[in-house]
């Protein structure tokens, strides 16, 4: 396994220079092959077993959006059937968010969340521009579309990503709006301003750069899963959630980076801890208190730390997390989704 | 087929041209296009069932193709080898449903073989497959636009063969506010599709979405069965409940007698408690509350729950039997919250019945708590009103500083306690109220004030004229009508040693009178009784002795001869027509209450009581009551009802109006009799208030008799007189007019005495 992951990589790293960016392979075939075996079902559902093996909006784009890195036109369109058929069902358009197998009907949520519409929406964006397949560019754009239309708002001069159509905004909540700076894939919102450039996605883009530089909280000064942010006042946390920097927003650092958003500051406090305190290891922290609850070992999540340092430092990929064993859906995830950045834009770590 | 998803694609209506053009399977399309050549076939799913040996299928193919292709024969072929192995397992994956898989192999060739193109056919059912299991999730998602967006963008599967992607596009119609459209699509089904089970499912989908009219356009679409039966039979009695249902929540509508009459054979006959509950209902909310009963009975007995005990509860209410209400309503309060709506009201009608009956001790110290655990405020009023009704001021005072307490804002309860404060002759108190309440409350207001007092009557004589039904808390206030000035209460001392007995029971619940705790055990038993009515005059002839020649008006007050009542009562029956109880075999009740006492006892206490009403006879009241108290102490019920009947009588002989009223209360006094000497019981007390000058009192206890019996000559003189006294000329004068059309002389002399009045204003 791991020698023919490194002859991947070594197929990779010679390939991926003269091929554009839009159409390189940068998921290789084995981790690929291993990540749909132990996370994607024959009907094409990502499970989700960490949390009782539902699916999400979510886990459906994360799936399409690695079969796209991984060059698999077969097994993209496999996950797009069954995120098409089982979830993509909204009046409005958008996707229900939550589906359960232990359920009839299987949807036991049929609220939207931002980041998986995103998702979905992104990946067959590039799929369709990477494969030239038109029914996947339409798809995007009609998704798109919902989401200027039902998930981006006004909110005093801000431009925001609601997380969900129900019951985040400054009408559902005393605290309202409430936010998820973790559902802002930066990396989307270009795409997306080119499918439906009706929506103002750069002001959405400016106001999650803004948020992040304002919601460096407590003694970390990490940014919290869930903010309150009300027009013209103080970021807080948001009421009825954990106070934590936690398992959404350790994404945040990635995203920024593989939307080649080269800011250091915002950077700063995912490096002072991962990188200084906790020797590359991501955490789970306290917001008020500033204490880490729980450190995170598993390799996707150190993935996140090592793809830092070799943004920041050009510090190279550890042995150890140059190979990939799927663990839990969700590290593995980002385990992909750093290791294809890195082959991407820094091939020198390698 | 296509025929009929022609028709269906018209039904779609506009939304639907775009999408005939993308349709594939449309026939002679090809000719239509101008192609002349013959259109090729697509075997391949054919072939592909034919390998399978899939003979229903490959049927089913053969005649779909057919029809598309009239021209075409199945190829001799068809059962030899297979060339396209891949394809073949692309059908073999379709035909299992794995149409993910599908889509991936279709995929994974294309990517290895940009040439190669699926077969339309394969394309086309993959497509209709999925598209019909997102229907079906957005349909259990609700999500009804999504339904009609898809149904529309692939009416290919709206065919006889998805009956259930029909339904579900129908329902969606009528979810959208689009019923037409839905009888569209369920007349389609009606028409082309032939299933017996799926025809009636079709019309059963539909009741609970089309209005009554819609469903009778749909059953004129029924066929008869092989027996020649009508197909839908069965319905028919769902149809009777659906409008039956329909119009015991909308009570504007009803159903015919034919109706009525079908489902309560259906209810005879069967066993289970559904059909009773929707008579009951029905009925209920159409006026006729004793056939109701019975049915919430029936479907009580068949355990069909809260709403039936609601129901039961409901209907007894209504009929005046609150008292057998209460313990099936307390039974089931914790059942639904509309069990335990009905619960407290049926008690508040209890507590608020005019006159306040005597209630079991358990019907009150069970509800005191459940008054207290949900801060109920008109429950606590409703306690206030009962005791105070029952002459428990100080008990009344406390419930209604309670309900004022959890809600400070309530005006009847800090009425009810104002006129507790008065009552009790807290003069600073009553002060207060008025005080805090008076830009809030005129009838707080009307105690100390005499003008607001008259405005508020006027406009009750309005209300009860109008003979509107009211809520009963506001009943029990409005009886209470305020006075015009605060007057020092006349029997005040012992009403209020009285009541203060009992507040020690209101912190723990509610305690009755002592009396009637004596008799809880025994069943309250509304007994019409035919005979031995006293008559109503009886309580002024036993005063009558003492009238004549007392002066009721006050010396040198200018009036003229003072108003007698004398002459009235003095026409009353002598003593001979005092009612001699009848005496009643006790067994009954002995048997009910499973009550063993001995017989000895039994005839004892009506030795005592029969030696009472001879003592009475002797007009010796004093002993009476003594004799009349041993029969209470020994006896049960009727023998102590008839005690207690007669203590009250004997104090009212003396004049002792309020121990008259607290005997009455010791036995519970069939409803008749109570209300006729309560009647008696008020006119004394208006007497007695009179005679001490206390108008405002004497008005109160008028008006409260006037309210359980109809005012005589004597008594309005007497109110005449009141008003007059109080400066109410106005009133005075009304009522002296018609005394004088009636022709009784007291009414000249009121005129005449309100003449001499207003000339001295203005002369002065």
């Amino acid at each position: 396994m791991m020698r023919a992951l490194l002859a991947a990589l070594l197929l990779l790293a010679c390939a991926s220079l003269p091929v554009r960016a839009q159409s390189a392979i940068q998921i290789p075939a084995p981790a690929w092959a291993a990540y749909m075996e132990r996370f994607v079902e024959d009907s094409g559902r990502v499970v989700d077993g960490a949390n009782g093996g539902i699916s999400h909006s979510e886990s459906q784009g994360y799936g399409m959006l690695l079969a796209l890195l991984a060059g698999d036109r077969s097994n993209f369109e496999r996950i797009w059937s069954f995120t098409r058929t089982e979830l993509l069902i909204r009046d409005d358009g958008l996707a229900a968010w939550r589906w359960d197998p232990n359920s009839t009907p299987h949807v036991t949520d049929v609220n939207a969340a931002s980041d998986g519409d995103l998702l979905i929406a992104y990946a067959l964006a590039r799929a369709g521009a990477a494969w030239n397949i038109p029914p996947y560019i339409e798809s995007a754009r009609k998704i798109a579309r919902s989401i200027g239309q039902k998930l981006i708002v006004i909110s005093g001069n801000r431009k925001i990503l609601l997380p969900g159509v129900n019951g985040f905004s400054e009408s559902d909540r005393p605290d309202g709006p409430v936010l998820n700076l973790s559902y802002w894939i930066f990396e989307t919102f270009p795409v997306m301003a080119r499918l439906a450039p009706e929506f103002d996605w750069a002001g959405v883009t400016n106001t999650g750069l803004e948020l992040l530089g304002i919601a460096q909280l407590g003694p970390a000064r990490l940014p919290p899963d869930w903010i309150s942010a009300p027009p013209g006042k103080p970021v807080t946390l948001a009421e009825g959630f954990p106070p934590v920097f936690g398992y959404n927003s350790l994404r945040i650092s990635l995203y920024l980076l593989r939307a080649g958003i080269d800011n250091t500051a915002l950077q700063e406090p995912f490096r002072r801890n991962w990188l200084i305190e906790n020797g590359g290891t991501p955490a789970i922290v306290d917001i008020p208190t500033g204490r880490v609850l729980t450190r995170l070992t598993e390799p996707g999540y150190r993935m996140l730390g090592a793809v830092l340092a070799c943004a920041l430092n050009a510090t190279p990929i550890p042995e150890d997390l140059r190979r990939f064993e799927p663990t839990l859906y969700y590290p593995s995830t980002l385990y992909l989704l750093g290791w294809a950045l890195v082959a991407e834009r820094y091939p020198r770590c390698l | 087929m296509s025929l009929k998803r022609a028709i269906l694609l018209v039904m779609l209506g506009g939304a639907v041209v775009p999408a005939i053009g993308q349709q594939i399977e449309l026939p002679g399309r090809g000719t239509d296009a101008g192609n002349a050549s013959r259109p090729k076939v697509d075997e391949t799913a054919l072939r592909y069932f034919a390998s399978q040996g899939d003979t229903r299928r490959l049927e089913a193919e053969i005649a779909r193709l057919r029809a598309l292709y009239p021209d075409w024969t199945p190829p001799d072929d068809l059962f030899g080898p297979q060339t396209d192995v891949e394809l073949q397992r692309m059908w073999k994956l379709y035909a299992e449903g794995k149409y993910g898989d599908v889509r991936s192999a279709i995929s994974m060739r294309q990517a290895s073989d940009p040439s190669w193109q699926p077969p339309p056919d394969l394309v086309a059912r993959l497509t209709e497959a999925e598209n019909r299991r997102r229907l079906i999730n957005a349909s259990d998602a609700e999500q009804w636009n999504t339904v009609l967006r898809l149904a529309t963008d692939a009416p290919g599967m709206l065919t006889c063969m998805n009956i259930d992607i029909l339904w579900r596009v129908a329902e969606a119609f009528a979810k959208t506010d689009q019923t037409a459209r839905a009888v569209d699509a369920y007349t389609y089904v009606l028409n082309n599709c032939n299933d017996a089970g799926e025809r009636l499912a079709t019309v059963q989908k539909a009741m609970p979405l089309l209005t009554d009219d819609q469903i009778q356009t749909l059953l004129k679409l029924e066929r008869k069965d092989d027996a020649g039966n009508p197909e839908f039979a069965a319905l028919r009695d769902d149809l009777i409940r659906r409008r039956m249902g329909h119009a015991a929540e909308n009570p504007e509508y009803s159903v015919p007698d034919s109706d009525i009459k079908r489902m309560e054979e259906l209810a005879r006959k069967e066993t289970t408690p559904g059909d009773p509950l929707l008579l009951g209902w029905y009925l209920f909310r159409h006026d006729e509350a004793s056939r109701a009963l019975e049915w919430f009975k029936l479907a009580l007995d068949r355990k069909g729950g809260p709403k039936s005990a609601e129901g039961y509860v409901l209907a007894l209410n209504f009929l005046g039997r609150s008292l057998e209400a209460e313990p099936i309503a307390y039974e089931w309060r914790n059942a639904a919250p509309e069990n335990n709506k009905a619960y407290l009201d049926v008690v508040i009608a209890l507590l608020t019945a005019d006159p306040p009956p005597v209630l079991d001790e358990i019907v009150l110290s069970r509800f005191s708590p459940v008054v207290m655990r949900d801060k109920y405020v008109p429950g606590a009023q409703a306690l206030g009103w009962y005791a105070y009704n029952t002459g428990q001021i100080v008990t009344a005072q406390s419930w209604f500083e309670t309900a004022l307490n959890w809600d400070p804002n309530d005006e009847p309860s800090a009425y009810g306690l104002a006129l507790t404060y008065w009552r009790l002759r807290d003069i600073a108190r009553v002060n207060a109220m008025v005080q805090s309440w008076g830009p809030r409350s005129e009838r707080i207001v009307a105690l100390v004030d005499p003008a607001v007092r008259a405005r508020l009557e006027a406009r009750n004589a309005q209300t009860s004229l109008a003979g509107l039904r009211i809520d009963p808390l506001v009943a029990a206030a409005a009886r209470l009508t305020p006075t015009p000035s605060l007057q020092p209460p006349p029997l005040g001392a012992p009403m209020a040693g009285n009541a203060r007995a009992y507040q020690q029971g209101a912190a723990t619940g509610f305690v009755p009178l002592p009396g009637a705790s004596q008799y809880g055990q025994t069943q309250f038993q509304p007994v019409p009784q035919a005979g031995g009515v006293p008559s109503s005059a009886l309580a002024y002839q036993q005063q009558a002795g003492g009238l004549p020649g007392t002066t009721i008006f006050p010396a040198g007050s200018g009036l003229p001869a003072q108003p007698s009542y004398s002459g009235q009562y003095a026409q009353a029956g002598d003593l001979d027509a005092v009612p001699t109880p009848r005496r009643r075999p006790t067994a009954r009740s002995v048997a009910r209450t499973g009550n063993t006492q001995p017989e000895t006892t039994s005839s004892a206490a009506s030795a005592a009581v029969a030696r009472g009403w001879r003592l009475m006879d002797l007009d010796r009241p004093m002993e009476a009551v003594k004799a009349f108290d041993e029969g209470l102490a020994r006896g049960t019920g009727r023998v102590s009802e008839d005690a207690a009947y007669g203590k009250s009588l004997a104090y009212l002989r003396m004049g002792m109006t309020n121990r008259a009223q607290a005997a009455a209360l010791e036995a519970p006094q069939n409803p008749r009799r109570a209300v006729q000497l309560s009647g008696d019981l008020l006119a004394q007390r208006a007497l007695a208030a009179y005679k001490d000058k206390r108008y405002v009192e004497a008005l109160i206890a008028l008006d409260e008799r006037s309210r359980i019996a109809p005012e005589q000559q004597d008594l309005m003189v007497m109110r005449a007189w009141c008003y007059f006294k109080i400066r109410d000329l106005r009133s005075a004068e009304r009522i002296f007019r018609a005394l004088e059309l009636q022709g009784n002389t007291e009414g000249r002399n009121g005129i005449n005495a309100i003449d001499q009045e207003t000339r001295k204003v203005r002369s002065g």
